[in-house]
């Protein structure tokens, strides 16, 4: 079911994506540069995930984007 | 691509500051799912901390087993022991709470209304009115 976003729900949304735009790039960073094995692999795992949360929130966004007032509601 | 000369964090710090923010970014999927009204938001931040959650576990093991993370000393016998009696006591004066407040439909429930055996706090007291 969907219904239009608050506006806490979008700043929530924003702020995950700043949290998970920083820890992909802390992932590829950690993993381009740690000499144990299991550790680099499982960065590059978690930056992949990272990657795949980042796009949902951005598709979550956009599928509200059509319902959204353009006009402040009473 | 860091083949420049100066000083990198240890693959250790830089393991442990993930998993900082992963701890971080877990409580707010939690405080957005909770605070969410549209139902397929709360879904999405439901899912997302479950997936996180993963990942921090995940990442969690990896490190203590190549030996970045020394976990915290085991809790003592007598600690759980102890713990086990005063709540196995409060167990049991809210069980006879809940019996008495079923059989009188909620009167005098202020009378009756067992104390916790309280604790000292594990940290440090916090004004609770200060956000």
């Amino acid at each position: 079911m969907m219904q239009p976003i608050t506006a806490k729900e979008l700043e929530y949304l924003v702020d995950s994506m700043s949290n998970e735009d920083l820890l992909m790039k802390q992932c590829a960073v950690t993993a381009a540069t740690a000499s144990n094995e299991a550790l680099r692999q499982q960065c590059l795992q978690l930056q992949h995930m990272h990657q795949q949360h980042y796009d949902a929130l951005l598709h979550a966004l956009q599928q509200h984007q059509q319902m959204a007032p353009t006009q402040p509601q009473q | 691509m860091y083949q420049h000369n100066q000083t990198m964090m240890p693959q250790e710090d830089m393991a442990y500051t993930v998993l900082s923010d992963l701890k971080r970014v877990t409580r707010e999927y939690a405080t957005a799912a909770t605070e969410s009204s549209c139902p397929s938001i709360r879904s999405l931040f439901t899912n997302l901390l479950n997936s996180t959650l993963k990942m921090q576990g995940d990442l969690y093991q990896t490190m203590q087993q190549a030996n970045m993370y020394s976990t915290a000393s085991p809790a003592l016998r007598q600690e759980i022991d102890k713990q086990l009696k005063q709540n196995q006591q409060t167990k049991q004066k809210t069980e006879q709470f809940l019996q008495q407040t079923t059989q009188t439909g909620g009167q005098f429930v202020q009378h009756v209304m067992p104390q916790q055996t309280h604790q000292a706090p594990t940290q440090p007291q916090q004004n609770p009115y200060y956000m």
